[in-house]
């Protein structure tokens, strides 16, 4: 049982880094960035590129992994999604799945779909570690756990605390009144997406050290979006016990039901919570209407 | 739609005629004409594609009744084309190959499944709604996963081809001949519904629901009523899927089918049954057309492998590329083309309503 | 202030036109002036183009399809027409806005905090030094409110938070578009007698745009007229306080027999009323 709980952690953990990424870009813009796990294996294939560049850095290829994935969200959002400010939401949305496409794309033209392990060249390695209780995790499950635990501490300091956190959910609420008070929105939008593309390259980077790096790693985006939703697509309160439910549903339905059933509970647990909850654990009813 | 002047309607039939000023009587005669004889003159692989733009139009046509018309944002639409290619797969496999089960059991199965969408779709809107039918399709592909697990062949099931009494449906040209027409009977519904009563509720469902339910339009009786005509012309067209491709299986009908669809309708632009047909052109169509430009440029060495990600990757920027220039799609482009004529030498029409 | 005595206004609108999907007229030949430490009032009814020239001096058209196609904006000697609403906001040229004044996700302490005021604000004498202690002195409403969700606050309550964000800013010319809207008489009176107070002591310049005439004009020393997107009158605002057609429509008081439907008015055909 222990060991159910220690991997449902670990689980909700990765959905939680994505999570955050669909939430802070939703904030912000009212958008729902169906890229965003196509933005973690971007994350991940930069940490290849600095890793096949510069191997045994382990820092350097992180760092230069989420800076260039941060750098990819502002150029997105001011090449693709500035752009698209006042068409409807819908078509916002789409732009972002075409986003998808583009970049799953771009990386098979480079990388092909060959299945890749940055690990080794970072000159890392992954061992199992057992956790009082008897349950095994791997050395950089305990790494997710941990990024996820400190990257959102420190995006609710930011966002409470710090007068650009705030400027930036003054910007999300009423983008037209931020400019009236002298602030800048376009840029906290393109900030908003940076910090998700740093998010996402965060899950990227551990993800392809911890499992495996392929193009197709984008599915798992698609399985997060649940998790925000099922906290609320506004909260990033909600995303924690979002991921933690999700998360539990899943491994508890693969080892008590059908293996097969890992691709679906996530979108069983959404389909439930939009029937019951729309707008999510911690969401604002107001949102739904909105769009 | 505006015509030019010199067109006077003179009775009510005249009025409601699908085609009314002789031009377009015209040009639709030489159609037809073009397309029942195109065969005699095109070579197999041409048939072949405009077998496939057809069969493609008809998904698109269904998707623009719930999406164009009625407003209701569907992301879910491979779901209903595996539905019904499934409901083939079940009843070949219980031995009923008949096209005379399949079609209207992949309808009412259809039809079922948008009753099961469209009421939880009541309370769902815009991107809410969208995610909706996403998991939905989820659900649905793991119901068709696991049949094929469990009944078909590990890869997928196959489909003998149909049959009517001693007559089998099969080669390029009886293909041609029985989609396009088919195509053009969901053609012919699509702009008759969009002109009924149920059309004008889903458009008026669509601009301003708020607005629609005052006036007295049922609004939760027409969106599942939407779901239901799209759904159920969708289930058809994946069961005449299944026949056509003589074998089933859950890996073609990924998110991916999906995306197609809707850049088929966006595309082509949303809300015209013209330009569904027009995006279905486009989109089935541009791959062989980026096949073409490489063959003509025949570029050396491994360059086939780049073939793929290159398809894919163009499909998604010109849809990009439409979503952010044209939003109207390619009607909108030809609108602009027929009103500049229309207009000149004025530039701008009198001020409508924002739409 | 030249030699000459005359004084050069901090906002000045010349001969604004405003355009419409390029082909609705919405404003036309538009020209007032803010002089410094002065209260300006812009009146006129539903649809007089009052917000429209509002929006053109702060920067907002693009949204909806306008443009201005002649005419120009100056504001502290520079041309503002066109730059966007940020940019002309922390210049010092601050808009009170009619609708969606406050964030009401956020607390009134936070609100207070959501603004940038520019890179030379702290350094420019000619900004009023407006602190958090000065504003609580005017509004101390808000001090005690400081931790609630601006979303809960009355209606008077809100329209003092959005002043006080917006003097926050360091405004040279305040902009506040329709400040009695939605609150009683006793309130509205209230308000305007602070927003004489901020002039008087802050040294503030306002343009007020208004439809409650009576409010504003008791305040005010100037004011303009606004009708179909035309400036029809403009005179001190004790001239229009006298003035015949201005007290009958815009007033309310005057002879109730024999009323004229104001179009019927012979000072209606006119482009411009001078004094």
């Amino acid at each position: 049982m222990t060991q159910a709980l220690a991997t449902t952690v670990v689980v909700a953990s990765l959905y939680a880094l994505l999570a955050a990424g669909y939430v802070l870009v939703y904030r912000a813009t009212r958008v729902l960035n169906l890229a965003q796990g196509d933005m973690m294996t971007l994350g991940g294939y930069f940490l290849f590129l600095a890793a096949t560049s510069v191997p045994g850095a382990p820092a350097l290829s992180v760092a230069a992994a989420v800076g260039l994935s941060a750098l990819s969200g502002f150029v997105i959002y001011r090449l693709l999604m500035r752009p698209m400010a006042g068409h409807p939401i819908f078509a916002a949305v789409l732009v972002t799945v075409t986003l998808g496409i583009l970049l799953r794309a771009a990386i098979v033209l480079v990388y092909t779909d060959r299945i890749r392990h940055p690990l080794p060249l970072l000159g890392l390695a992954n061992p199992p570690r057992r956790l009082p209780g008897g349950a095994v995790v791997s050395t950089f499950d305990l790494f997710t756990v941990g990024v996820a635990a400190l990257l959102f501490v420190a995006l609710f300091a930011f966002l409470r605390l710090s007068p650009l956190g705030i400027q930036m959910r003054a910007a999300g609420e009423k983008a037209l009144l931020a400019a009236q008070r002298g602030i800048n929105f376009q840029l906290l939008f393109a900030l908003s997406w940076a910090l998700a593309g740093f998010a996402g390259a965060l899950a990227g980077t551990l993800y392809a050290s911890n499992v495996r790096l392929d193009p197709s790693l984008g599915v798992l985006g698609l399985k997060a979006f649940a998790v925000a939703l099922v906290g609320g697509l506004d909260s990033l309160g909600g995303v924690i016990p979002g991921a933690l439910i999700v998360a539990a549903v899943e491994v508890l339905s693969v080892r008590y039901g059908d293996p097969l059933l890992a691709d679906v509970s996530p979108f069983l647990c959404l389909l439930a919570m939009l029937l019951v909850r729309p707008w999510g654990l911690f969401g604002t009813k107001e949102e739904l209407e909105r769009v | 739609m505006s015509l030019a002047g010199g067109y006077f309607k003179t009775t009510y039939d005249g009025d409601l005629a699908l085609v009314d000023t002789r031009l377009r009587r015209v040009t639709l005669a030489a159609l037809v004409i073009a397309l029942l004889a195109l065969p005699r003159f095109a070579s197999p692989f041409a048939l072949d594609l405009v077998a496939q733009v057809a069969l493609a139009a008809v998904g698109a046509l269904a998707l623009n009744m719930l999406t164009g018309f009625a407003g209701q944002v569907s992301l879910g639409h491979a779901g209903f084309i595996a539905a019904g290619a499934f409901t083939t797969a079940v009843l070949v496999e219980h031995r009923l190959p008949s096209p005379l089960f399949a079609l209207p059991a992949a309808a009412l199965v259809g039809a079922a499944l948008g009753v099961v969408v469209g009421i939880p779709a009541l309370r769902l809107k815009g991107l809410y709604l969208a995610l909706g039918t996403l998991a939905l399709h989820h659900v649905v592909l793991y119901a068709c996963g696991e049949f094929q697990n469990h009944w078909g062949a590990n890869t997928g099931a196959s489909i003998p081809p149909p049959r009517l009494g001693a007559w089998v449906l099969k080669g390029t040209t009886a293909w041609y001949y029985a989609l396009t027409s088919i195509a053009a009977l969901v053609l012919a519904l699509s702009v008759n519904l969009q002109r009924s009563r149920a059309g004008r509720a889903w458009m008026a469902i669509r601009d301003r629901e708020i607005a629609a339910e005052s006036v007295g339009i049922d609004v939760a009786r027409y969106k599942v009523l939407a779901f239901v005509w799209s759904s159920a012309i969708t289930a058809v067209a994946g069961a005449l899927f299944a026949y056509q491709r003589a074998f089933v299986s859950v890996e073609a009908f990924g998110f991916f089918v999906a995306i197609e669809y809707i850049a088929m309708i966006i595309i082509g632009g949303l809300g015209s049954s013209l330009g569904a047909v027009l995006g279905a052109a486009f989109v089935t169509l541009l791959p062989h057309g980026i096949d073409a430009a490489f063959a003509r440029l025949s570029v050396q060495g491994g360059a086939e492998y780049y073939l793929f990600p290159l398809k894919f990757g163009a499909f998604g920027l010109l849809m990009a590329v439409f979503l952010v220039f044209e939003p109207q799609g390619l009607v909108g482009i030809w609108r602009r083309i027929r009103n500049w004529f229309f207009l000149w030498p004025l530039r701008y029409r009198p001020l409508r309503p924002a739409s | 202030m030249t030699a000459a005595g005359v004084v050069t206004p901090l906002l000045e609108v010349e001969n604004l036109e405003v355009v419409y999907h390029h082909v609705a007229t919405a404003i036309q030949g538009v020209s007032l002036a803010v002089p410094p430490r002065a209260i300006v009032a812009l009146l006129g009814t539903n649809g007089a183009g009052k917000t429209t020239t509002l929006r053109a001096i702060s920067g907002f058209l693009g949204a909806d399809d306008a443009q201005v196609v002649s005419g120009r904006v100056t504001f502290l000697g520079d041309t503002v027409t066109g730059r966007p609403p940020h940019e002309v906001a922390r210049r010092g040229l601050v808009l009170v806005p009619e609708r969606d004044k406050v964030f009401e996700t956020l607390t009134v302490q936070e609100n207070l905090r959501a603004l940038v005021r520019g890179r030379h604000a702290a350094r420019d004498a000619a900004r009023p030094l407006v602190t958090l202690e000065q504003v609580f002195h005017y509004f101390p409403v808000l001090a005690e409110r400081g931790r609630q969700l601006a979303g809960y606050l009355s209606g008077g309550e809100r329209q003092m938070l959005a002043l006080a964000t917006a003097l926050l800013c360091r405004p040279v010319v305040l902009l506040v578009d329709e400040l009695s809207l939605g609150l009683a008489p006793l309130v509205v009176e209230s308000l305007m007698t602070l927003v004489a107070r901020l002039r008087d002591e802050l040294g503030l310049a306002v343009l007020l745009v208004e439809q409650n005439a009576g409010a504003a004009l008791a305040v005010a020393n100037h004011g303009y007229v606004m009708e179909h997107g035309r400036i029809v009158y403009d005179g001190s605002a004790e001239r229009l306080l006298a003035h015949e057609d201005v007290r009958e429509f815009y007033l309310g008081v005057g002879r109730r027999e024999g009323r004229k439907r104001y179009t019927e008015v012979k000072q209606y055909q006119r482009r411009r009323r001078w004094f």
